[in-house]
């Protein structure tokens, strides 16, 4: 068991993923069995950083649908809306938003420039082996752009669905894995993965979603449907090599079509009246991407390994948001994202001490537009860099790790960047561990592009500054710190495993692009930074945390969980004789006391029920009072349940769920939607509606309780 | 409110669990594999009355806790044997050490000697 655990955490750490035990499978077939066997959420304590395994046991529990609900029973994940019209969510790590956290597919990047806003719903969850999230800052290796955290995600490899079919005590179950899954909201999806043997080397699998949604619905009443309808087409297709000498490698084939639209629904008016003009939003995405990773372990020392990973992408999209009347606010945007990245790793160990050092090159070619009343731009730019890294592993006792790293990127645009990384872990007994990490990261951002939902408003756009909105010059760098502690109890209690984890973390900033909407009305969008010869950050999270893992009998598992985070940012307020001051104030729209707690259980007869119960507390959003700043209301504390009963076949399972049982919703979700007075829904010619409409004061749920039925069948 | 009773109540399942009165038992278990720890263990675990199972691949130990009340310590050997392992009370029949895998043939010495 530690031999695996060792073993793991050398070549496959960098290149195939930190959990992946296929180069191990070969060697040592049945620890492999133990090792998969755990629990849905597990953390390694042997792993230096604070990183929580997702498996695919736990995955089960939210059965819908992609990587951005995977994280529900999650503490330490936060899902929100963008806006109340596109229906995109977005992930939500230490109060921050996702794109500050590396998001990586089997370590190359997931949810990066244009997809920064959709990429995790790109990502079918039945397409997911298991998740590793690292609160915290990564490794120096994996990329210059991990501030809160790192999300890994890996996705099923041909040898995951062969050898469940070959495995000893499969009995007929089969490489084909189905699922189907329909929701009360008219969502819908099918997925599929197969997985063939070719020959003793080679594998090659297939991975397909389609998903979609046809029915509008409008529960609220407020003429706008509750989330768009449109489809996702999904494909994937992956070859595996297991070769002599040392040799494997994985090539895969992604290509997608993505298209959403939503807006006002004509049949919520009266009949007779002109719904030509209705508010409507369109969006149109597709990707392609080819992937291929290789490596190579000295077969003669273990401990000395080459990896190569070399990705080409190209990604398309088109929006457009309004209504065509020309008192509204009618924006369409463009863009284009083609680019490649490839890496070489090198991996050595003597003993104690072992290192791993990269070369990365990579290469963005982007190609945007928009056109808005306030704004006209288009640009093309080339970001493109070279990184040098090389992180440091000393572990001189099963105890004790540190791990130091420095990265050098000599970027395009950020020029010159130096991000030192360090980790410490430190495990006195076996149930105690400790673990302290700090380190830097940056990022470029699309300051309007990444958060295109939030144009779902008649709030003027404002970007004062000489840069360009679109992104693409030092303007868009954002730079942050990152500090955090843990510690980690795992206990015997009344003869059953528990855990008691506490974690805090700070992350600051010295250049951060800020969103501002405590103005009524406006959307300033502003780029600030530290001043020189000041230290005071511009934006921080500090957030700390309490959960508690406990099994109460063989067949109760039990979660509990408390976090709190405070998120600040500098904003500038706005001074009518000109120029302005700053002033550090609460980011909108997160809840800084969040609980959860999750109970699972099984019950004879193969039944399974899991509830997860989650509280938000009050959070602020931006006010509607024209003569204040900052503009500040509060959303009220809410609750939000979730239960779902499962009963597991020998071919596979059939789940009923239900979501927010306690139909929690937010009335309003769209201002200026409805008429005041009478309630009812409002055409974009209403000047009403002209000076009102915001869909992007969204806190809560729009659809409230909802009910959904899914299968899983393996053939 | 509703939500405070649901958390109450969760946190008084461990106290409601503890409860219950407890032994343990240890017995030598035939078995070669981490296939074998699983058989074993689920068959344990399956029984009502059985708390926690635990077989050691090293020492060929297995440790059960249960509550005497509702499972006799025979039904444990029998349990396990039924899945074609050998305590030291009860030994598999022929037909039960047939169904395991290739692999967890115990009773095979080449099967034994390839797993050290």
């Amino acid at each position: 068991m530690y031999r695996l655990r060792y073993f793991a955490l050398l070549f496959p750490f960098t290149l195939f993923g930190q959990v992946d035990t296929t180069l191990y499978s070969r060697l040592q077939i049945e620890e492999v069995v133990i090792y998969e066997a755990a629990n849905g959420l597990s953390i390694n304590s042997k792993s230096s950083t604070l990183q929580v395994n997702i498996s695919r046991t736990e995955l089960r529990k939210a059965a819908c649908c992609n990587l951005s609900e995977s994280f529900e029973t999650n503490p330490s994940i936060d899902v929100a809306f963008t806006d109340a019209v596109t229906g995109t969510k977005q992930i939500q790590l230490f109060g921050l938003a996702g794109k500050y956290a590396q998001i990586q597919v089997e370590m190359t990047p997931l949810v990066r420039g244009l997809l920064s806003n959709s990429g995790l719903n790109f990502i079918p969850g039945s397409w997911v082996h298991s998740i590793q999230l690292t609160k915290g800052i990564g490794s120096v290796n994996n990329g210059f752009e991990s501030m809160t955290g790192q999300i890994n995600v890996e996705l099923l490899k041909p040898e995951d669905l062969v050898e469940a079919a070959e495995a000893p005590g499969a009995e007929g179950r089969g490489d084909i894995q189905l699922n189907a899954y329909l929701n009360q909201g008219g969502r819908f999806e099918v997925n599929e993965a197969y997985g063939v043997r070719i020959n003793k080397k080679w594998m090659l699998s297939s991975l397909g979603h389609f998903s979609g949604r046809q029915q509008a619905t409008d529960i609220n009443g407020d003429g706008f449907m509750d989330n768009p309808l449109g489809y996702q087409v999904n494909g994937m297709l992956r070859a595996r090599y297991f070769g002599q000498n040392g040799w494997e490698g994985i090539y895969t084939f992604h290509a997608l079509e993505d298209v959403k639209e939503g807006g006002q629904i004509a049949r919520a008016f009266a009949p007779g009246t002109n719904t030509e003009s209705l508010w409507s939003s369109a969006m149109k995405q597709g990707r392609v991407a080819f992937t291929s990773k290789m490596g190579w372990v000295n077969p003669d020392n273990p401990n000395q390994s080459v990896g190569t990973i070399f990705q080409l992408y190209s990604h398309q999209m088109k929006g457009s948001m309004g209504s065509d009347l020309p008192a509204t606010l009618h924006s369409q945007w463009g863009g284009a994202q083609n680019g490649g990245l490839a890496q070489i790793l090198f991996q050595h160990g003597w003993g104690t001490l072992s290192q791993t050092s990269s070369v990365l090159f990579l290469r963005d070619q982007y190609d945007l537009s928009i056109t808005h009343p306030m704004l006209g731009q288009g640009q093309p730019w080339v970001e493109q860099g070279v990184g040098l890294s090389s992180e440091w592993t000393w572990s001189p006792l099963p105890s004790f790790t540190a791990v130091g790293g420095v990265r050098y990127d000599l970027h395009s645009i950020a020029g010159h960047q130096f991000s030192p990384r360090f980790h410490l872990r430190w495990a006195p007994g076996e149930k105690h561990t400790f673990r302290f990490n700090a380190g830097r990261g940056f990022r470029m951002a699309l300051p309007l592009l990444e958060e295109w939902g939030r144009l779902a408003s008649q709030r003027t756009v404002e970007w004062f500054q000489y840069g360009q909105v679109l992104g693409g010059d030092i303007l868009s760098l954002e730079t942050a710190r990152n500090f955090g502690f843990s510690y980690q109890w795992s206990f015997l209690l009344n003869y059953m495993t528990g855990s008691l984890q506490a974690d805090a973390h700070l992350t600051q900033f010295s250049k951060a692009i800020i969103h501002d909407y405590w103005t009524p009305g406006v959307r300033a969008i502003y780029p600030t930074q530290t001043q020189f010869g000041s230290e005071r950050p511009v934006m921080t999270s500090a957030t700390w945390g309490a959960s508690l893992f406990y099994h109460v009998d063989k067949r109760t598992e039990l979660r509990i969980a408390y976090r709190f985070q405070d998120l600040q940012a500098m904003y500038v307020m706005p001074n009518p004789i000109g120029g302005g001051y700053g002033r550090m104030l609460s980011v909108p729209f997160v809840a800084p006391h969040r609980m959860m707690a999750h109970l699972s259980r099984e019950f004879k007869g193969d039944w399974t029920l899991d509830a997860t119960l989650q509280r938000y507390s009050k959070q602020p959003i931006p006010g509607i009072d024209p003569w204040a700043w900052p503009s500040v209301d509060y959303a009220p504390a809410f609750a939000l349940l979730n239960a779902q009963i499962r009963k597991d076949f020998a071919h596979g399972d059939l789940y009923l769920g239900l979501e927010n049982v306690l139909n929690i919703r937010q009335a309003h979700p769209i201002d200026g939607a409805m008429d005041p007075q009478t309630g009812s829904p409002l055409l974009p010619s209403d000047p009403y509606f002209q000076s009102n409409f915001d869909a992007t004061r969204i806190w809560g749920p729009i659809f409230g309780r909802m009910v959904y039925l899914g299968t899983n069948i393996v053939l | 409110m509703k939500k405070r009773l649901t958390l109450i109540a969760l946190l008084f399942l461990p106290v409601i669990a503890m409860a219950q009165k407890k032994a343990e038992v240890r017995f030598q278990t035939d078995g070669v594999c981490g296939m074998c720890e699983k058989r074993i263990e689920t068959a344990l675990l399956a029984i009502d009355g059985v708390w926690t199972a635990d077989w050691d691949r090293e020492s060929h130990e297995t440790y059960v806790v249960f509550n005497p009340k509702k499972v006799k310590e025979l039904a444990l050997h029998q349990a396990v044997a039924a899945v074609g392992h050998d305590t030291p009370q009860v030994k598999a029949k022929d037909e039960d050490y047939a169904k395991v895998h290739a692999c967890c043939k115990y009773r095979n010495e080449d099967v034994t000697k390839s797993h050290h």
